[in-house]
Order: structure tokens, then sequence, then C-alpha cells
């Protein structure tokens, strides 16, 4: 077997009993792995209406095809749940260590099932698998369960061979965004991941081998690999020594220009006072950081030197600082840096996170929140605030435990859900989508709820409608792709350039015959699995649409002044394309096509 | 003489050395533990090591290293293989693994990958006479 490892390790913990389980071949290549192969077990072992956070639900770690590989960018792993902020499935994605290490471990996947009757821990090394007591992790935040577990090890190289997934306090604690944290600072950041894995009272998972992964055509993987390096150097568009130089701080200073910056829970989209991209550099950077089979090292080891705010760790990311900071009124970066190093420490999705601090600042200040129910004023602006309410979220204290339910709940309780600028009650993330039509109509009909990598960010022209259903799609089905083979979406949707790169990594990964048209229609098929699965959730096609204020409140600022987003006229054609009823239902038609008959039998079965 | 000169500032831990290494010296396979390069992760530091070759004895000594203000275990760096450390080492065997420069002339498959030049092959002539000044 190329590619893939071929053995998945299931773990009931209820009984204890961990078992190794042959991949099916022709499975794996009908929905590659990662997202694709994760939720196609979701959807044949979970009845999707179960509550997320019972025994029932299933925590799926996938890793794809590529992970542990060369691929250029192609480590990645993921994790597939059913969500419970969303009710829909999710998976998320994670970049880091401990993808490939798994597969170097001997396993494709780990599926973990059932509930442990008290903390435990599980450990894999070269297929040795154990469950270990974590009484004496429960409690502790992410870098401590990490240098606890590696102290457990017999020898330097075996502490620093292990890589570890965990939860912090806040997936303990059943915070409805927590997260689940690898190789200290990396995240399966969305969805509420943490929680499931906190239900199970799975605190850890320590993983470390010493086999290989086996490509199909050995030259040929080699030669893209050179292929790709040779790319990245030439072409610009492709971005290496900005994504150096600035990680994903390029991405802030693109959204200021666009005026598309996320701005006091989105009621605008600029800031005054938001550092550039190189003050930021000079400012918190100490170290260029990769993840795995990734030369360009976007991640930042950075440091705050501000006594108030003082602390080592890794970001924050585009994404943590215009949530917790611009969408909180705040530009202040150290108070950000802080609370982003907060939400890696305790695992909580700084988007999230962000914007249900947003919608209770929003909430406070236009009355909506009863001052008895305030430890202190929750202002816009207020960095101070924002930094405690972030602990208390974690902690569940206070107010904090109505936060913890995410923005939705929190702004129905206090009868205002429009202030919730959630999709299918998923938080939106730090890309206005009133600065454009095609990011607009991706958020509204995600299968996570609004997210930004699970459709390719090249879209054409802002703010044209016409054609942009078809471009939404193709994206879509392409980023299912890249999930599945373990590649970074960060990387592999930036340019138009980079999918050819992706079929011949995963074909001569594999050898299973994946073309462009195979390869576009894998997409195709996982994408509309995850769509069947939240169908049978009982999510239906009027959750595809986008907070009241995103569709009805023109911004007032640059070339997004006046607009609103189109979602009425981009709808309707997007399901047409899609081969989906009026009602957002995939037709038998298109399912057949797709290999989905059997799988699309189950959604009228009531 | 052909050298690989290693400047562990310029690593950023992507371990594309280690992969390509791998699949040089291992049939199809993509196999860190059987890499003739390693690189160590340490919070923000980064140490390539290349496989060196095998001795017998253990060194009897504890060196510690100082690098950017913290302390490490020499050992760490050591690029040999000895009795007692466990890494170039063929996993299931035990031989001793050693950088071999990819065959000759010299083409380091690890340089080739090595996109922040962390690693560089350069020429050095052996027993080059000291330049004198003046």
């Amino acid at each position: 077997m190329d590619g893939w490892v071929g053995k998945i390790l299931r773990v009931d913990l209820t009984t204890g009993n961990c078992t190794e389980e042959d991949l099916d071949l022709g499975l794996a290549k009908k929905f590659v792995g990662g997202s694709g192969l994760g939720t196609k077990i979701l959807y044949d072992e979970i009845d999707p209406n179960i509550d997320a956070l019972s025994p029932e639900n299933k925590l799926i770690f996938a890793t794809g095809p590529l992970t542990g590989t060369g691929a250029i960018c192609g480590s990645r792993y993921m994790v597939i749940t059913k969500s419970p902020l969303t009710d829909c499935v999710t998976s998320s994605n994670s970049g880091g260590y401990f993808g490939p290490e798994l597969k170097f471990a001997g396993y494709d996947m780990i599926i973990f099932e059932g509930k442990a009757p008290e903390p435990i821990y599980l450990t894999v090394f070269d297929h040795q698998v154990e469950l270990r007591s974590a009484k004496h992790l429960w409690g502790k935040d992410v870098p401590e369960v990490e240098k606890c577990i590696r102290s457990e090890a017999s020898s330097p190289w075996e502490a620093e061979g292990t890589k570890i997934l965990s939860i912090g306090q806040a997936g303990e604690n059943l915070v409805k965004m927590s997260c689940i944290m690898n190789d200290t600072t990396r995240a399966l950041g969305r969805s509420g991941v943490g929680a499931v894995m906190g239900s199970k009272n799975l605190k850890a998972v320590a993983v470390r081998g010493r086999k290989g992964v086996r490509v199909y055509d050995s030259q040929g993987f080699k030669d893209e690999m050179h292929a790709f390096l040779k790319d990245m150097q030439e072409v610009e568009s492709i971005g290496w020594k900005a994504r150096f130089n600035f990680g994903t701080w390029v991405i802030i200073q693109a959204m200021v220009n666009m005026r598309m910056l996320p701005t006091r829970n989105f009621q605008a989209g600029i800031i005054e006072g938001v550092p550039t991209p190189p003050e930021m550099r000079e400012q918190i950077l100490v170290k260029e950081r990769s993840c795995f089979s990734c030369p360009f090292a976007g991640g930042r080891g950075s440091r705050i030197t501000d006594p108030e705010f003082e602390g080592e760790g890794e970001g924050p990311e585009h994404e943590s600082y215009t949530m917790l900071g611009p969408n909180c009124g705040i530009t202040d970066l150290a108070a950000v840096t802080k609370a982003s190093y907060i939400c890696n420490e305790k695992g909580m999705d700084t988007i999230s996170t962000g914007s249900t601090i947003a919608c209770t600042m929003e909430l406070y200040e236009r009355g909506y929140i009863p001052e008895k129910d305030v430890p202190f004023p929750i202002r816009f602006g207020d960095k101070y605030a924002m930094v405690k309410l972030v602990e208390m979220m974690a902690t569940r204290e206070g107010i904090g435990d109505l936060l913890a339910e995410g923005s939705y709940r929190l702004a129905e309780h206090y009868g205002q859900p429009d202030v919730s600028m959630t999709v299918k009650k998923h938080e939106m993330p730090a890309l206005h989508p009133q600065g454009y039509q095609g990011l607009a109509l991706s958020y509204s009909t995600s299968n996570r709820g609004a997210c930004h990598t699970k459709c390719n960010m090249v879209f054409g022209k802002r703010f044209e409608v016409e054609g942009t259903a078809e471009l939404v799609k193709k994206g879509q089905d392409y980023t299912a792709l890249l999930d599945a083979a373990g590649a970074c979406w960060s990387i592999y949707s930036a340019t138009r350039y980079l999918d050819d790169h992706l079929v011949r990594a995963l074909e001569t990964c594999t050898g299973a015959g994946y073309t462009k048209e195979v390869a576009m229609r894998t997409g195709e098929r996982i994408y509309n699995l995850q769509r069947l699965f939240n169908l049978r959730a009982g999510i239906t096609g009027n959750d595809d649409t986008l907070p009241r204020r995103i569709l009805e409140t023109p911004l007032l600022d640059g070339d997004n002044e006046g607009k609103v987003v189109m979602l009425g006229k981009m709808l309707p054609e997007y399901y047409q394309l899609r081969g989906w009823d009026k009602s957002g239902v995939p037709t038998p038609g298109k399912l057949e096509e797709l290999g989905l008959t059997e799988e699309g039998g189950l959604l009228w079965q009531k | 003489m052909a050298k690989i000169k290693i400047d562990h500032r310029k690593c950023t831990g992507c371990r594309l050395c280690e992969m390509a290494c791998s699949l040089q010296h291992v049939e199809n396979t993509f196999q860190p533990s059987r890499s003739r390069i390693r690189v160590f992760v340490h919070e923000n530091l980064y140490f390539p090591v290349i496989a060196g070759p095998y001795t017998e004895a253990a060194c009897n000594l504890q060196h510690v290293t100082m690098v950017d203000g913290q302390e490490f275990d020499a050992c760490i760096f050591c690029r040999a293989s000895c009795p007692v450390k466990p890494i170039f080492k063929e996993p299931d065997t035990g031989i001793p693994l050693k950088c071999d420069f990819c065959g000759e002339p010299p083409d380091p498959q690890c340089v080739s990958v090595c996109m922040n030049e962390a690693l560089v092959l350069v020429e050095e002539e052996e027993n080059k006479p000291q330049e004198k000044a003046g």
C-alpha cells in the first residue's frame, strides 16, 4: 500500500479495548483520507442526530496519504466529529509534527468512541498502544501536559521524538469553542472539537514511531517536490518571501487595504492603529517556524516584553489578531498577543472566542445585558476586559459560562440572535464578507458553518455576482480534496497555480489513478457527503444564510461603501450548479453520479 | 573535499532534509528514523545534525553546550553513532548510519531541498596551508 500505511486504530474508551483494523483500500481511494475518509466513517457509524457531547459521538483523528511524506506543505492531519457548537459534521485541520508521527507509528487514523470512566490518555509507540491514567494531567494547561508526558520518557531522544496532542482546561470544561492543540501551539481549531475530547475524558494522545510511508512512484514524487520548490522560488504569487518574513500578517495588511478587516463585531471594515507586518515583526517576532515538510515557515515564534502582558509563545496569526483585536475594537498588539497565548494554553479557538467577546461588547453597549450580569463594563476597545473574558470563558467563571456556549447561544439568551455574527452558529472568520461576494457565498454554504478554510481564496472580482457560484463550488470541491489529502489550505488555496502540484503529488504518492478530473470529482463527493450528514442532522438550506446585518446593512467605507451581500441572487445558481434541488438537497441523480446513492438513501429513511 | 555547512539559526524545523535523505537511501519510502540527518526541535531552536562515523565506545564524560543562552546535553548534537545513542542506527537491525553525501560526486539531497540555506554544500581543500597575513 502506497501513501496510506494501511491500519486504523480503534479505541473504545468505555471498555478500554484498543483494536487494529485494516484500511479498506477501495474506500480510501474513493474518499482519500483526512476529512474525506473521516466523514465517511463518521457517516456510517453514528446517528447524526445524537448529542455531540454524548458517548455516542466519535472522535476521528485522520491523516491523508500525503501526510508524513516529503510532499511540500502536505503533512497535515484532521479531526472529524459532530460539532457541539454547530451540530454539523466538522473537520478541523492542524499542522505541526503530530500527523506525520502518527503515520510513522503505523496508523492512518485513530477512532475514539465511547467515554472513559475517568481521565485517561493514549500512547502509541510503534504499534504499541496503551491507555494510561491522566488524573495527574487533568486541570493542566496544554504546555504543562506536554511537559509532564515528556518527563516520563526514558531518554532525551524519546522525549523529543514524542509528539503530543491534548486539550487544555477549555476542553475539559466543555467550552463550545475549545480546540485540540498539538506540538504546544498548533490547533485543530474550530467547531468545539476540544469539548468532544473533554466529554470523553480523553486528555491527550502521545505518538512516536520509526516506521516509514511508502510512495508509489519514487522518482515522479521527487520530481514533483522539486518542481514545487522551483515554482516557490520563481512564482511571485506563491508569496514565499512574504510568508517567511511576515507569515499571515500580510493578510491583515491586505484586509486593511481592502477595508475588509472585521471591526467592532463586523459593524465596520477598518479601524485606525493596526500595526503593519514589519512593525509586528519588529515588536514580537522571535523565530520563523515551520510545520513538517513546509519550507515557508510562516509560523511565528513570538515574545511580549510589555510587563502588563508579558509572555512567550506563538502567533498571533491574522485570524487571532483580527478577531481578538480590531473586531473587539482593540489594536494593541501586546494585549491581543497575550489573549492569543491564553487561548493556546487553555485550548480555545481564537476566532470564535474573539467573535463571542465582540458580540458581548455590542450586547452590553446596546443595553441588552443587564449590569447585574457583568463583573465589569464590557465595552469595545477595552483590552483589559477582553483578556479577562478569555480567561473567564476557559474556566466558565461568571458570565464566562454563558460566553463559553458561543455567540449565538449568548445572543439568543439575551433575545438578540441577530447580534451574533455566525452562520450555522459558527462564528465568521476575520475576512469581512461584505467586501467579497464569493467569500460571503462560501461562508453561507460551508458545511461546518462560516469558515474561510473550506473554499479556495481565488474568487475573481470582489463585487461581481455573475459566475461567482461556479467559482465557489469549484473552490469548495478543491478544498475538500486538499483537506482529505493532507495538504495545507493556506498554501495550496492561495493561488490557482498549485492545484496541478497537488494532484501530481497525490497520484505519484498513491498510484490510485487520481487525474485532475478524478481528484476534483472526489472533492465534490466528499463535499456532498458532508452535506448529507448535515441534512440528516436537521441542518437545511434555510441555514445557508448570513447574519441579517451582512445582508441588509451596507458598510460605509472604501470600495465596500453601500455594499451588502447579494445572497438571494447567488444561492439558487449555486444550488443548481451543485445538482441540488431548490431547498438545497442533493438530487438522487447527482448522488448516483458521485457514487453516493447508498449514503443518500439514509437521508430519506426516517 | 565537500562538506555540508550547517547554520542552525537559519533552520526553521521543516525536516524536509530528513525526508529527502530517507527517500534517497530507502527504496520508495519516507522514513525519518532511517535518515542520516535529523533535526532536533527545541522551542525556538532547531538543530540539524548529520550522521558521522560509528564509534564502539561511548563517552564517559557529560558535556553541556550553551546555545543561545540555553543549556543542552552535547550528546544531542554529537554526530557519532555510538552504543548509547539510539539515533543514526537502522531501527530494525541497529546497523550504524553515516552520511555518504549521496554518492560521488557529492549531491546531498538534504541540501537540495533546504530552501532557507541552513544546509549548504561547500568545497574545502584538505590540508590547506594557512595563508600568511600581509
